[in-house]
């Protein structure tokens, strides 16, 4: 073998873990052990991380000689290396602890193993040396060029801050620099809503339907995984199951029947990441992005993701806090009734609130409540600007009395409506403030029973 | 359980049932760990297995181009892990022993060929390009492993796992 100069950080593709990596240790009568590993992490230039999940010759060896060697393969052209390392210590808790856990239980539900592919600590080993393995065609190894996506990056989250920017754009913005920067050809943006428990999806790109207005459980898929435990989540080879592809393809259904929109999720990926957004320790959302190649989402897409959802985090929180501010002098009334405009048919169901628009369902839940108040303060007053703070006092409706995320929900179902091409939607028009927009006359039915 | 070594009358060997004979002579990869004189462990991979008649030996087949490490130590100390893996499933058995380097013949170059089509096959099934593979398995300067089984024990995933099937004392 050739002993090569090698810095740990140049070798990021090794650690992806797309094919499994080994570790052989042996005890101090020399009797030598291999185990297989479901994770190794660079944790600094001289150490790495390994799962502990269910060796117990490994540890038993290495409480008698601390010496192992661990081969690692680049997923992306099958190069081999090996490290001579020395066992440090096992770390039980901490943020490496707690980020590879929920990657562990993430690629753990996808090959069906949940719950016995536990990790119980990580093994903190320094790197003695690095060898690449001879081999017919040995690629060399090159490290990931950052510059120019950190120079994208940042042109991006520029463009999130400009002045007269929306959370609206800002979705959008940070979607198409997912698109054209990182190369994602689906991507999703979820909203929390932590009191439910629950993802919705605000908009997303690349898939055969947006799903907005999707929800899905916490801790359910890798998107609910990382809402759960607030870590990023990365599976990059979903090629040996498919079992995920199944619970997708289940979910495409009718929603005008079940009422329940299909959450956007692509049977045919490879690879998944999902970067939770969070501020001051509360999750505001979580940024997806599926690929149907391997190895789609690198290290460094990884660090480009994470800035971008801080970002986005950021600016959900903000929009929550900067609510109220409308101005007083904004005209919005109708000044008289337009009878000849074609009637649009609006149903109510008082049960679960869901409201379909000609025919087509909507959305259900607080959302639907906001909806049918908007349009029955319309149909009585012929007002067309509604702001969030006549909404938030209306008891009617509700509301959370603590965090309500009442902008957050009215740019869900302001974005479903677009999502729909509804002849009802609703137009932002200032901090705090929106229009009604019709292309028509609404007639709204509220009924109790979804067979009336 | 299921019995995986067959009665050992005395307790003095382990052979391997006829199941695990077939498992690990198929398309599993094959990894073998080492130990130097001085203690250091090393990591290669096998290109070819076979079980011998008696049921209690097996002979690996390694590269000493690709694993200089991995022979040297063979050939100081013997002492030898080899795991077998079933990429599809992860069903996976790992031996123990003490090995002894012998000739490598046109059966062997024949076995390492017929096993490394296969694997390669069953590793393009699970979605690995064969160019990947062909970096792992490579029949060059081939050394053969003559292994006497000392230890079978379950490596797959799970609450079985490092449990000792069958041991020679």
């Amino acid at each position: 073998m050739t002993e090569v100069s090698l810095r740990l950080s140049d070798m990021e593709r090794f650690f992806e873990g797309v094919v499994p990596s080994i570790i052989a240790t042996c005890s101090a009568d020399g009797i030598p052990n291999v185990s297989y590993l479901s994770h190794v992490v660079l944790v600094d230039e001289q150490h790495v991380g390994l799962s502990n999940q269910f060796f117990a010759t490994t540890a038993a060896n290495l409480a008698e000689n601390r010496h192992a060697a661990i081969l690692l393969v680049d997923g992306t052209n099958g190069n081999q290396c090996r490290l001579r390392a020395v066992f440090v210590r096992t770390i039980f808790e901490g943020p490496l602890f707690s980020r590879m856990s929920s990657q562990l239980d993430a690629s753990s539900s996808q090959v069906g193993m949940t719950g016995i592919m536990r990790l119980r600590g990580v093994d903190i080993f320094r790197v003695e040396s690095v060898t690449l393995t001879p081999a017919p065609s040995p690629a060399p190894v090159t490290p990931p060029q950052r510059e120019p996506l950190l120079t994208a990056t940042a042109e991006m989250t520029r463009k999130l801050i400009e002045p007269g920017g929306s959370l609206d754009r800002a979705i959008d913005e940070l979607l198409a620099w997912m698109r054209t920067v990182l190369g994602c050809d689906r991507a999703v943006v979820f909203m929390a809503d932590n009191q439910a428990r629950s993802l919705t999806t605000a908009a997303s790109l690349g898939y055969e339907r947006s799903g907005v207005g999707s929800e899905i459980a916490f801790s359910s898929g890798i998107f609910g995984g990382a809402a759960a435990t607030g870590e990023i989540v990365k599976i990059s080879d979903l090629s040996r199951t498919r079992r995920y592809s199944e619970a997708v393809r289940a979910s495409t259904r009718d929603e005008n029947l079940t009422r329940t929109i299909a959450v956007p999720m692509d049977p045919d990926s490879l690879s998944q990441i999902a970067v939770p957004m969070i501020v001051h320790g509360e999750l505001q959302g979580v940024l997806g992005a599926e690929s149907r190649q391997r190895l789609a989402f690198t290290n460094i897409h990884e660090s480009a993701l994470i800035i971008a959802a801080q970002h986005l985090a950021v600016l959900v929180a903000l929009s929550e806090a900067q609510a109220e501010a409308p101005k007083a002098d904004r005209q919005f009334e109708r000044p008289a009734a337009e009878p000849t405009l074609p009637v649009i048919e609006v149903r109510h169901f008082r049960f679960d609130d869901s409201i379909f628009i000609a025919g087509e369902y909507i959305i259900k839940g607080i959302a639907g409540r906001l909806l049918n108040h908007i349009l029955r303060v319309h149909l009585e007053t012929r007002r067309l600007g509604f702001t969030n703070r006549e909404l938030r006092l209306e008891a009617s409706l509700r509301l959370p009395e603590f965090k309500d995320n009442l902008e957050t929900r009215l740019l869900l179902l302001r974005r479903r409506l677009a999502d729909k091409a509804s002849p009802i939607q609703l137009v932002p028009v200032g901090r705090g403030e929106f229009l009604l927009q019709l292309k028509g006359r609404p007639v709204v039915v509220s009924v109790e029973d979804p067979r009336s | 359980m299921t019995i995986l070594v067959s009665p050992t009358g005395a307790g003095r060997r382990v052979h391997l049932v006829s199941e695990i004979t077939d498992f690990i002579q198929g398309e599993v990869m094959i990894i073998l760990g080492t130990c130097s004189r001085g203690k250091l462990p090393d990591i290669g991979r096998g290109v070819g297995c076979r079980v011998l008649a008696a049921g209690d030996t097996v002979e690996v087949l390694v590269s000493a181009w690709q694993w200089p490490g991995t022979v040297a130590n063979l050939r100081d100390t013997g002492e030898v892990a080899v795991t077998f893996v079933r990429a599809a499933d992860y069903r996976a058995y790992q031996i123990k022993g003490r090995a002894t380097l012998v000739d490598c013949t046109p059966e062997h170059h024949g076995l390492c060929d017929r096993y490394i089509a296969a694997a390669t096959a069953a590793l393009a099934d699970q979605g690995v390009p064969t160019a990947m593979t062909e970096m792992w398995l490579m029949p060059r300067d081939l050394v053969v492993a003559h292994i006497g089984i000392r230890s079978l024990s379950i490596k797959t995933p799970g609450a079985d796992a490092g449990t000792l099937v069958g041991e020679r004392r």
